[in-house]
């Protein structure tokens, strides 16, 4: 059963980073700003792998401990947590020498949503009888 | 008519080599200024500075600053302070897109100099001291703005929370 969430987690985690990448390359060439040196093909990968194998542990920890009645309820805390994250790429003060911060928002918000909208995705292959 | 020619001629190298003193005063802004302002919050710098700078540390009556600041040039490092420093609620760039510093005294100070003048900003004159250094042919100067007094935001709600004074540190290398 590890295995399976440990595939979820990194297959989703893949995927999302595959998605956030993509969406960075069109952000920046369709509206022009440079964020590398906060956000890259690095922490985006590591970010969305991250977050996707935390989520296929908790879900394999669901399952050891037979609460799996519970996995609505945890999928909805995955998804709270995603939209209450974007408070941080909001709030969050770059380095001066950046310019154009008014667009920061823009290209990470979406992001903070790609693992999960990845995990969910995947779900019905892994959890076929679920 | 010959015997005028030489008086003639020396005195009009005279009067144009005067000329020539009073350019050398002058001084064009390079690449490379800072001017940031911090508090507890906001932090930020004004990317965008032009104006006319003449100085001579041995004829500082002849010296004058006439120099400004495009606020809408603000970058608090976020885009919705950025956006709210902008708006009508503090700088209110689109009525007022000049920040300006014009001195009418500059003096030696012991630790360097002292530029006296009225900074305008947000449609508000005040007079106010600036003091600073010249040294590598780079001005550098620290003073306060209490933003209030420029109207610049207000002090209840949530504009509260925002510093009212502000430190200004102001970097500005030069050439001829």
């Amino acid at each position: 059963m590890i295995q399976k969430s440990f595939m979820q987690g990194l297959i989703s985690g893949i995927l999302a980073a595959v998605a956030g990448v993509i969406y960075m390359k069109i952000y920046q060439n369709a509206l022009g700003p440079d964020f590398h040196k906060i956000v890259n093909i690095g922490n985006i990968a590591g970010g969305a792998i991250f977050a996707c194998m935390l989520f296929g542990l908790l879900s394999w920890l669901l399952e050891k401990f037979n609460m799996l009645k519970l996995k609505g309820w945890f999928y909805i805390v995955i998804a709270v947590l995603s939209f209450a994250s974007i408070i941080y790429p909001i709030s969050i003060s770059l380095p001066l020498d950046i310019q154009n911060p008014e667009l920061f928002p823009g290209l990470v918000i979406p992001m903070h949503f790609f693992p999960a909208l990845a995990y969910f995705t995947i779900e019905p292959f892994f959890n076929k009888g679920n | 008519m010959k015997k005028l020619i030489f008086p003639v001629l020396i005195g009009a190298t005279l009067f144009f080599s005067a000329f020539t003193f009073m350019r050398s005063a002058s001084w064009k802004i390079a690449d490379g200024y800072s001017i940031k302002f911090s508090s507890s919050d906001p932090s930020g710098v004004f990317t965008s500075f032009k104006g006319d700078i003449a100085f001579d540390a041995n004829n500082l009556g002849a010296s004058k600053f006439n120099v400004s600041i495009d606020p809408a040039s603000i970058n608090t490092g976020n885009g919705m302070k950025n956006t709210k420093a902008k708006s009508d609620q503090y700088l209110d760039v689109t009525k007022y897109p000049a920040i300006k510093f014009t001195s009418s005294k500059i003096s030696k100070t012991a630790a360097g100099y002292e530029a006296t003048g009225t900074l305008d900003m947000h449609g508000v004159q005040k007079q106010i001291t600036i003091p600073f250094t010249f040294a590598n042919n780079t001005f550098t100067g620290s003073f306060t703005v209490n933003r209030v007094d420029y109207q610049v935001g207000g002090t209840t709600g949530m504009a509260s929370h925002t510093a009212t004074d502000l430190k200004i540190d102001i970097s500005v290398p030069v050439t001829k």
